[in-house]
């Protein structure tokens, strides 16, 4: 027998705000698959640019979510929960990368040259996230990705607001930092206020 | 790269896929609706969506999506584990795939427990036995009877998170996360280690459970309180072999 089991129905169940029920169970992953699904793969597209990866990351967001499954319930907003546990999966699968982002930075810059292109803003997020630390990473996809506001992030992550805004300007610290190494003499725009 | 709300307070990308996802009701809803209806920067967050659901379904359509969901499951951890609880989790990927329930088993890693230790600001924990008459609280010294029913009561202080995580010798647990409330915490469980501790925090922000089970593998213990945060915990044996 397991150590730890969570026993549905249980004589005190009826108290339980979600309580867990049998019937429901068997479709809870094709409730999960539709409501939240697509944003999932969504999120692990953009981070791993590669299909396969994605949909491989996809479901294993989904097996962490029914592995904490009482966490999942109890969480205020089942996608800001999900889509954290996306960015954290793959952000790990995105560490063996991290010596490329130079390379990366310079075919972004290279497409606004030779065809007039902006690069777009969440392209040039997600190669300067390597650079970063882990809790910047997040916060920095929360804030510029997810656009949940600081007090949104703070929430989320049971940081301090003052802890969230100092991430977001080191992560903008660093980003500036990396632009101007892999591309010399370029102009950047003074540091916002955040 | 600019501040996202720069471009207006109201656009929000993560308000656009609760909307979708079926999360906001009420006036958040239609307030959500209304101002999808006029904002080109929030329809393109929609229209990616659809995208990314479009592509999803071509590429991983629902029955390999489950059928790779109870797979992984199925899978035994790299983290060394009982063998019972292997065979758990195959069980809760079989349900997975003829769509009934089984209990679900949480995941477990071996970590010490040093450093947790009672920090209670008014907080506290109860811990109740269930049985065919009724429940009562564990005395205080008391075991944990054998193949107990147990259910967790949080006295939160005046805070209005919680969460609550088992710490023992396979590893730790959350049982709870999210608003506190009075009374027995949802769910009852049962516990079939030696040796334990119940772990509460209560705060006036969401405790992220995620962060405070990662610490406590680590054995870095619990943050000093800070603020409103506090933390109690309670002590868990069983008797006998």
């Amino acid at each position: 027998m397991a150590r730890f089991t969570v026993i549905p129905g249980g004589r005190a169940e009826a108290e339980s705000p979600r309580p867990s029920r049998p019937e429901q169970e068997g479709g809870l992953l094709a409730e999960l698959y539709a409501r939240h699904a697509p944003a999932v793969f969504g999120r692990c597209r953009w981070l791993l640019r590669d299909e396969e990866a994605a949909r491989d990351a996809t479901q294993e967001v989904f097996v962490r979510a029914l592995r904490a499954l009482p966490e999942f319930r109890a969480a205020s907003s089942p996608t800001t929960w999900l889509l954290r546990i996306a960015t954290h999966h793959c952000l790990n699968e995105m560490r063996s990368a991290r010596a490329r982002w130079r390379e990366e930075v310079v075919r972004l810059a290279g497409l606004r040259q030779d065809d007039g292109l902006e690069p777009d803003r969440r392209e040039l997020l997600r190669v300067l996230l390597r650079l970063a630390g882990r809790e910047e990473q997040e916060m920095a996809v929360m804030y510029f990705v997810d656009e949940l506001t600081q007090a949104e992030i703070a929430a989320a992550t049971g940081r301090s607001l003052p802890t969230v805004r100092k991430r977001l300007r080191g992560f903008l610290a660093t980003a500036r930092a990396a632009l101007a190494e892999a591309l010399p003499g370029i102009a950047l725009p003074e540091e916002e206020e955040l | 790269m600019n501040a996202p709300h720069a471009a207006g307070r109201e656009c929000s990308a993560t308000r656009v896929r609760r909307l979708l996802a079926g999360e906001l009701v009420e006036a958040e809803r239609s307030a959500a609706e209304a101002h999808l209806l006029g904002c080109p920067r929030c329809q393109r967050v929609r229209h990616e969506w659809e995208e990314d659901r479009r592509a999803l379904e071509a590429g991983l359509p629902f029955e390999r999506f489950a059928a790779g969901v109870a797979e992984r499951l199925a899978r035994p951890d790299l983290a060394p584990r009982r063998p019972v609880q292997r065979w758990a989790a195959i069980a809760l990927a079989a349900a997975i795939a003829v769509g009934v329930a089984v209990p679900l088993v949480a995941r477990l890693s071996r970590a010490p427990m040093d450093e947790v230790r009672l920090k209670g600001g008014g907080a506290s924990l109860t811990l109740y036995l269930q049985d065919g008459g009724g429940a009562r609280a564990l005395g205080p010294g008391e075991a944990v009877p054998a193949a107990a029913r147990l259910r967790v009561a949080v006295e939160p202080a005046g805070r209005r998170f919680a969460a609550v995580l088992l710490v023992d010798e396979d590893g730790v647990a959350t049982l709870y996360a999210g608003p506190a409330q009075p009374g027995p915490l949802p769910g009852a469980f049962e516990w079939t280690g030696r040796r334990g501790e119940l772990v509460a925090v209560v705060d006036d922000a969401p405790v992220d459970a995620g962060a405070l089970a990662d610490r406590l593998r680590r054995a870095d213990g619990i943050e000093a309180p800070r603020g409103r945060r506090a933390v109690a915990t309670l002590e868990l044996w069983r008797s006998g072999p």
